[in-house]
């Protein structure tokens, strides 16, 4: 996989982490069963999300900054090929790339990063 | 919904080898039937929560749990280590029965608050360790499991 592509798929998923924490069913598990301080754990999260967009390469991070600045999925999957970001099919040849997530690649139409599974 | 559905056979191991929370939880991830690159970001992200407070919940059970983009389906898996390892836990006890779920960041159904509640249930049985204890067989775990009704 392509480091920057890593870097961006930990990032989105911290982010993940990020929102389901801010959220009342979420936290409130976290609180009653794992007995987890909540504010402490959203601090630590957003310095390491603020890291970590620090150190992309400065031309993914401009790209990463324009689409985080219009929503909070940067990075999708794209599932049977098509982008789930925005649902629309992605060229097969992209989609079935024997090196798959050996590229940065975009969504030609919604613009987020692609990470392709199965 | 019941716990039940979620474990597949394959995916429960009751004698795992790892001596450290970093080894378990590696032997955990392996579980799961996914490729290696997304084992090693699993194993990340589960340890990035571990960080912000331990999942150990006491009484030797764990719950380590994320979601990630690496997966595209809520996967499950147990793992029981009978000499226990230190896991952090709230009551400083070693861990013996390990509960790992991930799922991906968005799912249709929104199974894993459900799933990871109901394993929160499940490990408040008075004499869930015991029983635990006492499986010498991924069935017999299945079975508990039924049983309890979770
Ligand atoms: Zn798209």
């Amino acid at each position: 996989m392509h480091p920057e592509l890593e870097a961006l798929l930990e990032i989105q998923d911290l982010k993940t982490q990020r929102r389901e924490l801010g959220e009342t069913p979420s936290r409130d598990m976290q609180e009653a069963v794992f007995g987890l301080s909540t504010e402490e754990a959203l601090s630590i999260l957003d310095a390491k999300i603020a890291e970590m967009e620090e150190a992309l390469a400065p031309d993914v991070r401009g790209r990463y900054r324009r689409i985080a600045n219009k929503q909070p999925r940067v990075v999708v999957p794209v599932i049977r090929g098509t982008c789930y970001g925005c649902f629309v099919q992605i060229p097969t040849a992209l989609a079935s790339d024997a090196d798959r997530n050996e590229e940065v690649r975009s969504c030609q139409s919604c613009g987020r990063f692609l990470y392709l599974i199965d | 919904m019941e716990l039940r559905e979620f474990f597949t056979e394959g995916a429960i191991q009751l004698d795992l080898k790892g001596e450290s929370k970093d080894e378990i939880l590696k032997e955990l991830i392996a579980l799961l039937a996914v490729d290696e690159k997304s084992q090693g970001i699993l194993y990340k992200m589960l340890k990035r929560r571990e960080n912000l407070g331990s999942t150990g919940i006491g009484r030797g059970i764990a719950i380590p749990h994320c979601r990630s983009l690496v997966v595209n389906r809520l996967r499950v898996a147990f793992g029981r280590k009978t000499s226990g390892v230190d896991f952090k836990a709230i009551d400083e006890q070693p861990a013996r029965y390990f509960f790992l779920i991930v799922a991906p960041p968005l799912e249709v159904s929104n199974r894993y608050l459900p799933v990871l509640g109901k394993i929160a249930q499940f490990s408040k049985e008075p004499d869930v360790s015991a029983r635990l204890d006492e499986l010498t067989n991924p069935l017999e775990f299945l079975a508990l499991l039924q049983e309890k009704g979770v």
